[in-house]
């Protein structure tokens, strides 16, 4: 009798406990969102959070050692470059007036006649985020960080400059060039560095990383700038890896006031979780990669969307001979390639078969643009050549197996795979080639069914195997392969990507990363890339960029299939302002730039108190606290029916 | 052999385990092909090769593999497995720590859930096998083990988070919390749980299928034994004979079995992590073999690897106290 009444006694209790707890958590919730950043509601204090998202993880916050397109979306907000992108890729004109947008740090460039010597008159009106001026000795001091520091994308904007860079004042920077060059003088946004402040960077060199954990290892490449001191409107706050980077706006920024208050970047790991968090409105904006996805996107309400094109391609790399040419400077001959492929009639062939329409058709739904030349569509105006009339090379089928008929490429043994001509390095040899493409780029995989068969049509035999990231480097740096299939973000200037393909960037030993994946090495290219480089007229350089694009298109080491899209998509009710780079159908956040002028223009469509990003979604606390004790009633009725039938039995 | 004997040569048996892992562990990641200083620098204008060189010495690959063991050693045993390659000025133990705890979250309860689940299923389902309840029992748990987690967590994503036909929009897309959402308390606790929710529930209809099938058929195997039926004949009512006498008796495997599972619950579980973008140990991992970051392989595979080897210690050492045969044998 006791034992039943004590178990009714537990129950009662318990069931109290379940619902007190439920009012009380209740109780907290209210007394907890009554602060928090819910930006739907519009009280003084809440925040206009921005809230974006993408599937890409930064590599790294600092710029001495970041290199994928996530990260320069923070830089865009939160730093200066000399000479600022416009939205067309082209340099903003210096401009001594301060607006907030035409804002790279450089108000006037002067060079002298010989074109060796650089003056850069920098603007003195802004400030760091805890409150020091920017001056032109921040200029010169990241600029000699960058060099002597080989930092791994910046260095390469530096190479030319000869000795330190100085600042003989406040709003001076001068530096002399080893050759008389045209990339320093303005007339495009050649160096794509970004400056930093010198009393934080100075401080990583001596190995105090501000905000990091005493004891770290730090220097300035080891530094994870977060929190960030910037000069932009916005510097980033936190960064939690695999997660989010959220940024506040610079307390010092003198120029137009932001509409938002924060920006937030969300990390998905695949495209279905951020088209369900735009339809619910848990995001503002997000990009995607998919072209399913993004027609999904195009039909649901309250979302806008935008196919833009960005300076990015994917190619396939062809083996040009890693080991059939000869042993000059740090490369020596090393791999098993095909021999077939140091014929540049071969690389042509493969080149004409592939028909870059019918795979951006099929593999990218019509959305990209069909590739040809290493220079994309969207870059610094001029820059690019196209082949036209007699200059293409297909598509052609017909005309492929014309060329390699010619050349003596035949199938003698009936068998449907052309052999090595007599005479050549491998006689008899049949045309069977591996053929890789990267397990983590869904496109290059679509893309082997077809462009297999095609080269089966022109006599060429393909076998395709799909491999990491890491393992195709080795693969390619071994020169263990024929064909691969990767892809490039080229810079809007096209000095980067064109020293890419010089003889002195082939992997040079079968063990060591070279960027030159197709082993390419014509002479002729590496002395334009030279003379270019020396130029300094604008059109004289594009004229020898020309000629550089002509030949490696010729020559047909990558047979460029597309221009990459950009998917993005964004809510309608939520935020507007968008600014897409290049006009009129590009990247709407404006992801080349410093400071990206779209930071400061997006603002809340009328009616909405803008983002959501602090608003949570999902069942209250009280209900949480009922489910929590439903369950531990339920464990408790369970153990004491256990108990009760357990005694009994004794 | 005496109880302490036992433990003492368990015990040691797990250290000697630690040990070869610890040594092979540092081999295992240097004998995969790939530079990771190359990789460092693809697509970089800072590639030359002075560069890969200047960064095959800061990430310390250019010292003799004796030396670097030796260093690695030293480092192993004070718990300082430096920084990240890829994750850079970020110390491996940092980064490890803040995914420890969203991982046991995540892994550790919805094991024991589908556990407690499975075992229920399969406790009533074995003891009346042949009923309906049994068949639909089976059906189903057959169809949820089968089923691929990804394949299953995106409805899930689809139907509960996005809101389909007539499943509400209830929860979160992704993620653990909410950025920026300067909670505290209850409130952040249940914006922890709504994060929590969905991946939670995949793992555990996921996981409960294996649970319930290994106990129904232990449970059966029990059922036939003598003293089941001299229970019965002594007239010891059903529920005793279930609750008493068969189902201690059939737990031992599934014991094993759960207690196993509960090592591996710091690899996470890449699939569901992937799928709703949670921040586990599971997708870290993944990020950590694609860019062949190798002290944080380390730090990971010595933790995955020394979990699973505490684990079947505490099962070794707990299982002969609930079957003494084991010690004696």
């Amino acid at each position: 009798m006791k034992k039943r009444k004590a178990f009714r006694l537990g129950i009662t209790l318990m069931l109290a406990g379940a619902f007190v707890s439920a009012v009380l958590a209740q109780a907290a919730y209210a007394q907890d969102t009554t602060g928090a950043t819910g930006a739907t509601s519009q009280s003084d204090d809440q925040k206009v959070v921005f809230t974006w998202a993408g599937t890409g993880e930064p590599d790294s916050l600092n710029p001495m050692t970041g290199y994928s397109a996530t990260e320069f979306y923070f830089w865009t907000a939160s730093l200066h470059l000399l000479v600022d992108f416009n939205a067309d890729f082209g340099p903003e004109e210096p401009d001594p007036k301060f607006d907030g947008f035409n804002s790279g740090l450089v108000t006037d460039i002067q060079v002298s006649d010989d074109s060796m010597h650089y003056t850069y008159t920098i603007r003195d009106d802004l400030f760091w985020s805890d409150g020091e001026p920017v001056t032109a000795d921040d200029v010169a001091y990241t600029l000699n960080l960058y060099k002597n520091n080989h930092a791994y994308l910046p260095v390469g904007y530096t190479t030319l400059i000869d000795g330190e860079v100085t600042a003989p004042d406040a709003t001076h920077v001068e530096f002399d060039t080893t050759e008389p060059t045209g990339l320093y003088n303005g007339d495009s946004p050649y160096i794509y560095a970004y400056i930093l402040p010198k009393h934080i960077f100075e401080q990583t060199e001596r190995g105090v990383c501000p905000g990091q954990p005493e004891g770290e290892r730090c220097s300035p490449k080891a530094y994870s700038y977060v929190p960030q001191v910037g000069s932009g409107p916005f510097v980033m706050a936190e960064y939690k890896v695999g997660e989010f980077v959220r940024m506040e706006r610079n307390p010092y920024w003198p120029g137009p006031k932001p509409a938002i208050d924060e920006i937030i970047y969300r990390i998905y790991k695949n495209d279905d979780a951020i088209a369900t968090a735009l339809q619910t409105g848990e995001i503002d904006f997000g990009y995607v990669t998919t072209a399913n996805i993004f027609n999904t996107l195009k039909n649901a309400d309250n979302v806008d969307t935008m196919v833009g094109s960005i300076p990015s391609f994917s190619e396939i790399a062809m083996n040009s001979g890693s080991a059939y040419e000869k042993a000059e400077g740090a490369f020596t001959p090393h791999g098993d390639g095909h021999p077939a492929l140091a014929d540049p009639v071969v690389r042509q062939a493969i080149r004409m078969a592939i028909d870059s329409e019918q795979l951006n058709q099929q593999v990218l739904l019509g959305y990209g643009v069909p590739g040809d030349t290493l220079v994309p569509p969207v870059s610094v105006e001029g820059a690019r050549w196209e082949p036209t009339g007699a200059d293409k090379l297909g598509p052609s089928i017909d005309g492929a197996k014309q060329l390699l008929e010619d050349a003596g490429y035949v199938d003698s043994d009936g068998d449907g795979i052309r052999e090595m001509p007599a005479g050549s390095p491998d006689p008899g040899r049949p045309l069977d080639f591996r053929y890789y493409v990267r397990t983590s780029e869904q496109t290059s995989v679509d893309a082997a069914p077809f462009v297999s068969e095609w080269l089966q049509q022109i006599g060429i035999k393909t076998e395709v195997t799909a491999v990491n990231s890491a393992k195709l480097t080795d693969i390619i740096n071994a020169g263990e392969y024929e064909l691969s299939s990767w892809g490039w973000y080229p810079d809007p200037d096209p000095a980067s990507i064109l020293s890419y393909f010089t003889c002195d960037q082939r992997p040079p030993d079968g063990s060591t990363y070279g960027n030159n994946d197709a082993y390419y090495c014509n002479p002729e290219y590496d002395k334009l890339y030279q003379e270019q480089l020396g130029q300094t007229d604008a059109n004289a350089r594009w004229d020898i960029v020309h000629q550089m694009q002509k030949i490696f298109y010729e020559d047909s080491p990558y047979a460029i299939m597309w221009y990459d899209p950009v998917f993005s998509a964004w809510r309608a009710d939520r935020f507007t302002g968008y600014i897409p780079q290049p006009q009129p159908n590009g990247d709407p956040l404006e992801g080349w730039g410093g400071i990206s002028e779209v930071w400061l223009s997006l603002h809340p469509v009328a009616g909405s108190a803008g983002g959501s990003g602090a608003e949570t979604k999902g069942i209250s606390p009280a209900v949480w606290g009922i489910v929590a004790g439903v369950i531990v009633l339920l464990i408790a009725v369970f153990v004491i029916r256990r108990r009760r039938a357990a005694d009994e039995d004794v | 052999m005496g109880t302490r004997r036992y433990i003492l040569s368990k015990v040691l048996q797990a250290l000697l385990t630690l040990a070869f892992v610890m040594v092979f562990n540092f081999f295992l990641f240097r004998v995969i092909p790939g530079d990771p200083a190359a990789l460092l620098l693809r697509g970089t204008a800072a590639f030359n090769p002075e560069n890969v060189e200047r960064v095959t010495h800061e990430l310390g690959l250019d010292k003799p593999l004796p030396q670097q063991f030796l260093v690695y050693a030293q480092d192993t045993f004070t718990l300082n497995f430096g920084d990240s390659f890829f994750l850079k000025g970020q110390d491996v133990k940092t980064v490890i720590a803040d995914r420890i705890w969203p991982t046991l979250l995540l892994v550790a309860t919805s094991t024991l859930a589908s556990a407690a689940l499975g075992l229920l299923i399969g406790i009533y389902s074995g003891w009346r096998h042949g009923s309906r309840f049994d068949v639909g029992a089976q059906g189903f748990t057959l169809f949820v083990y089968s089923m691929p987690e990804f394949w299953f967590g995106i409805l899930v994503l689809m139907a509960f988070a996005g809101g389909i036909g007539p499943f509400p929009s209830l929860f979160p897309a992704g993620g653990y919390a909410t950025p920026g959402a300067d909670l505290s308390g209850l409130g952040h606790a249940a914006d922890v749980l709504n994060h929590l929710a969905l991946p939670w529930f995949v793992l555990v209809v996921a996981y409960m299928g294996e649970y319930s099938l290994i106990m129904r058929n232990s449970l059966i195997d029990v059922m036939n034994d003598d003293f089941v039926m001299t229970a019965r004949a002594k007239g010891v009512r059903e529920k005793q004979i279930l609750w008493r006498h068969v189902v201690p008796n059939a737990m031992l495997p599934t014991f094993t079995v759960v207690l196993l599972s509960l090592g591996f619950i710091f690899g996470g579980a890449i699939t569901v992590e992937y799928v709703f973008s949670y921040p586990g140990l599971g997708l870290l991992t993944v990020q950590a073999i694609d860019s062949k970051d190798f002290p944080l392989l380390q730090g990971l595979f010595l933790l995955f690897s020394a979990a699973v080897i505490i684990a079947n210690l505490v099962a070794d050492i707990l299982y002969s106290q609930l079957d003494p045969r084991v010690r004696a044998g």
